[in-house]
């Protein structure tokens, strides 16, 4: 199986969006910095906020951008918004002023983004437990009324952060299977590799090992 | 369809000027005609679709009006700038089109232009330099690749240029992405392709837009059917207005006093100034915000998150002002393969880019955190540097440096005195390090004198000598001056006791004080040998024998004047004088030899006192020299050995000391016996040296001088004591 940093079907693009402070580059860093895979040789893992991840079998370049969440910042980050697959939106749960501003958040990635965007929302900092600011049941409220995905996480710990990532990724999959998130749209977030020597092989080899990251 | 329109709204959304606010208002965003989609300032606040149809609208109505109504809308200054730029241009068409070159197809209507841009991109060197490029990295991948590539790009390029005149830029950009597209499916399906790998797909569609961007650069970038050059100036006026933000401002952690960040920020504004000089859209979009990075990774320690990143960016551009900022980001947007933009490291440094331009042309008093009078202050420039000292550290950069320059030299200045002074120290150390030696040598001279006495011969000799020294005086006399003779006369009386002779003889010496004559009297004995050399090969025989004698000196000294003197004494044996002056300087040079066989036997003392009592010699000897020169010369002439001649010149002419004569004499005694050579050779071994040395002297047939000095010494000595 040829290796390098080829070796990816698709790119999704993440945004990672929030109040200042909530720990988005933390988050990030967490995810980014485990992505040295065994099979991988270490020079891909160089590259710019992405890691590769395993989707049914499918090997799938994530690219995050970290984007600033100072509000002064708000009207003009909007370009960041350009062509995300998936928006990651993060809330601090030991400070309400960061929960309480989602909802422009939300509303500023609705308007910015595709409609096959996947929006997922994480709390924050989830090892503070006993600062808590903003209760579970409540973020969980909000993010099934929008319609989001939702998960407390904890970036210093390292806690359900893989996981927010791969579900975003295969919720992603799920629609261009689906045939909702159209890959020639160059706003999609998606680039997909359909000439990928190996593709196929890969996908049969791994046809079992569906929704695990190989590291 | 739907999806194209809102692919294009989002690429307008960038360039929104909207105000920064704490929440963005729904209506701000939407387009003025209530279309549904998104507007933007750059489009009047239009959305794309109405911006054009409101361009067209224009369009047709200037067309009627005439060219020269739409620059009256500009400013002034810049209008004049435009006009003449345009005026430029159509000059160069109409001479092109007037060489008969570019008349090959008149059929066309305006053929003369796509020939004229198509010479043009020919003669360009970067394309040329591409192409050689292109050859050497996908020149594998053979000639057909190859010729495809050249026909889409040739196509590409011709079809914009077709279409430059007529249609707005905006429409070539999209034209331009069309082509990128096309290229990307041929790439994918086109069988001339089928053996490539994808890594090379990609990166010939990355060059595919390169070669053809750089061969349109000059028709693409800031056309003159645009204002981007207005808003390059209109931009540039802004920063500059806003020179006084600083780092502060932003909340951005760029500590400005310190000198690693600052060297750090200027590696940076390079960086970001030499995105003016790429040409191919990659390149200007690569922006190398890896420096900003730096910059914040050096301030902070650890990740650094796009919160800190983005203000860090803003200060840069700030306090870079890049010419053309606005053209080249717009160039970038306009002509970059638009999935690139939204991906990869370049397309995350370039969103940043534009939202650090955007964040800077919609700057307010609100956005700095700061009263709405006090920003208007800035702006306008009533209040200058009223913030914190650290504004006028940056204000006064030039100032700052040089006090740190100032305080470098200053540093090196007391470094070098630092340096000065421990050379002169050196130099005292070394200078009193040598007075030092020089004193101790003196001291050690002083309290070891070399004296050179006569030392005693063996028995045979010395009973010789004892003969020689009580009976030569009638033959001396009989043979020279009366002088001697008196003196020789006088001698007779103490041969008997020459072991009391020598002790009185020596510590009258030093009690003389005469250290300085015995001292002395060691370089007549260095001066011999340097001349002696004429007669070298027999010299050097006559060395290796000398010790012998030198034993004997030595221990004729060592009873006389331990007391005072040390080893160094050499008592010059003129007894021997066979064995001639060299040998007293062997003697010198190696005094060890101290088994003497004889050493009761001191007889030849006399000579001890020589070296010391000079003075008192001299008077004595003075008259003796003529003598004895003349005796040299009769041993000269009626015997022995030629070597010996230099050295008897040489002393001869060295009268002055009576040392030197009594060597001479010596020599002249020791001169003749040509028996010495042989028994130089004999002389292996101190030991055996005392047996044989007494055969030695028998030869010598001169005795009237070693008469003299013994006779003369005893004098003196008697004189002394008396």
């Amino acid at each position: 199986m040829s290796a390098g940093p080829y070796n990816y079907s698709y790119i999704f693009k993440y945004i990672i969006i929030g109040d200042m402070g909530v720990g988005k580059s933390c988050l990030l860093h967490q995810f980014t910095e485990k992505k040295f895979m065994a099979d991988c040789p270490h020079t891909i893992g160089v590259e710019f906020g992405t890691r590769i991840i395993e989707v049914s079998g499918q090997k799938i370049k994530l690219q995050i951008w970290d984007t600033a969440g100072q509000e002064r910042f708000r009207a003009v980050t909007r370009s960041y918004y350009r062509g995300a697959a998936g928006a990651l939106m993060v809330y601090d749960i030991t400070r309400r002023s960061t929960y309480n501003h989602l909802s422009s958040w939300l509303t500023d990635t609705r308007n910015l983004t595709n409609p096959s965007t996947v929006i997922f929302l994480i709390g924050n900092k989830c090892d503070l437990d006993a600062q808590r600011d903003v209760t579970y049941e409540e973020a969980s409220k909000f993010a099934e009324e929008n319609g989001l995905m939702f998960v407390e996480a904890s970036a210093k710990t390292g806690d359900n952060v893989e996981e927010a990532f791969l579900e975003t990724a295969k919720k992603i999959y799920q629609s261009i299977q689906d045939g909702r998130l159209d890959l020639n749209a160059a706003e999609s977030g998606v680039q997909h590799k359909p000439s990928q020597p190996g593709r196929n092989n890969l996908s049969n080899d791994q046809q079992g090992n569906k929704d695990n990251c190989a590291c | 369809m739907p999806i194209l329109t809102l692919q294009r709204s989002y690429k307008y959304i960038m360039y929104a000027t909207k105000q920064p606010s704490l929440r963005i208002k729904q209506a701000d965003l939407k387009c003025k005609t209530g279309c549904g989609f998104y507007g933007n300032a750059d489009w009047d606040g239009y959305c794309s679709k109405c911006y054009r149809n409101h361009m067209e609208q224009v369009r047709q109505k200037k067309s009627r009006q005439g060219h020269s109504e739409q620059s009256k809308t500009q400013v002034p200054g810049f209008s004049k700038f435009e006009e003449k730029k345009r005026q430029q241009t159509d000059k160069k068409t109409k001479y092109l089109k007037s060489l008969p070159v570019f008349r090959k197809s008149s059929s066309a209507k305006d053929s003369g232009r796509p020939e004229k841009y198509y010479d043009m991109r020919q003669a360009n060197p970067d394309a040329n330099k591409l192409m050689t490029e292109f050859i050497s990295s996908f020149g594998k991948w053979g000639e057909t690749v190859r010729k495809d590539f050249s026909k889409c790009v040739q196509s590409f390029t011709t079809k914009i240029l077709s279409e430059l005149d007529a249609k707005p830029i905006e429409d070539l950009a999209e034209l331009a992405q069309n082509c990128y597209n096309l290229y990307n499916d041929r790439l994918k399906n086109n069988a001339v392709y089928q053996a490539v790998t994808s890594e090379v797909r990609d990166e010939l569609l990355d060059f595919f837009e390169k070669y053809s961007m750089v061969g349109l650069y000059s028709f693409l970038f800031c056309p003159p059917s645009t204002n981007d050059e207005e808003k390059d100036l209109t931009i540039q006026d802004r920063i500059r207005k806003l020179s006084w933000v600083n780092a502060h401002h932003l909340d951005c952690c760029i500590s400005e006093t310190s000198i690693e960040v600052r060297d750090l920020v200027y590696t940076a504004i390079n960086d970001l100034l030499g995105m003016d000089s790429m040409k191919a859209p990659p390149g200007k979009a690569y922006l190398r915000g890896a420096s900003v990075v730096e910059v914040l990774q050096h301030c902070q320690g650890g990740p650094v998150s796009a919160d800190e990143f983005l203000p860090a960016l803003i200060f840069v551009v700030l306090k870079a002002n890049p010419a053309r900022l606005k053209s080249n980001i717009l160039y970038v947007t306009r002509f970059c393969n638009d999935s690139r933009l939204m991906q990869g490291e370049a397309g995350y440094y370039f969103t940043n880019l534009c939202c650090a331009v955007s964040f800077i042309e919609n700057l307010t008093a609100e956005s700095l955190n700061m009263p709405e009078q006090e920003f208007q202050a800035y702006m306008s420039g009533e209040v200058t540097c009223v913030s914190a000292w650290e504004s006028a550290l940056v204000a006064c950069e030039g100032m700052h440096q040089l006090c740190e320059h100032l305080a470098l030299l200053k540093g090196l200045s007391e470094r070098t005195t630092v340096v000065k002074e421990s050379s002169q120290k050196l130099r005292e150390d070394m200078e009193r390090l040598k007075e030092e030696i020089n004193e101790k040598v003196n001291s050690v001279l002083e309290r070891t004198p070399l004296i050179i006495k006569p030392r005693k011969s063996p028995l045979p000799i010395t009973k010789e000598n004892l003969l020689l020294s009580t009976f030569a005086p009638p033959k001396v006399s009989s043979d020279a001056v009366q002088q001697d003779e008196e003196e020789a006369a006088d001698a007779p009386a103490p041969p008997q006791n020459y072991y009391l002779q020598n002790l009185s003889m020596s510590q009258i010496n030093i009690l003389d004080s005469t250290k300085n004559k015995l001292q002395l009297n060691i370089t007549p004995c260095l001066n011999v040998p340097v001349k002696a050399p004429a007669a070298a090969p027999q010299l050097t025989d006559l060395l290796s024998p000398s010790p012998a004698h030198e034993n004997k000196s030595m221990e004729s000294l060592t009873p006389d004047d331990n007391s005072y003197l040390g080893l160094s004494k050499v008592n010059y044996d003129i007894d021997f004088s066979d064995i001639s002056a060299e040998n007293s300087i062997a003697e010198e040079l190696t005094p060890d030899k101290r088994k003497s066989p004889t050493p009761s036997f001191t007889t030849p003392d006399p000579f001890s006192p020589i070296g010391t009592s000079c003075n008192i010699m001299q008077s004595p000897l003075i008259p003796s020299n003529a003598p004895l020169s003349t005796n040299a010369e009769v041993q000269q002439s009626t015997k022995k050995e030629d070597f010996v001649l230099p050295f008897l010149e040489s002393m001869s002419e060295a009268t002055e000391e009576s040392l030197l004569d009594k060597v001479e004499e010596a020599a002249l005694i020791a001169l003749p016996s040509p028996s010495i050579k042989p028994f130089a050779a004999e002389y292996t071994g101190f030991s055996k040296q005392g047996s044989k040395i007494p055969s030695i002297p028998c030869n010598t047939g001169d005795f009237s001088s070693l008469n003299l000095q013994q006779s003369s010494l005893p004098s003196s000595s008697k004189d002394c004591s008396d």
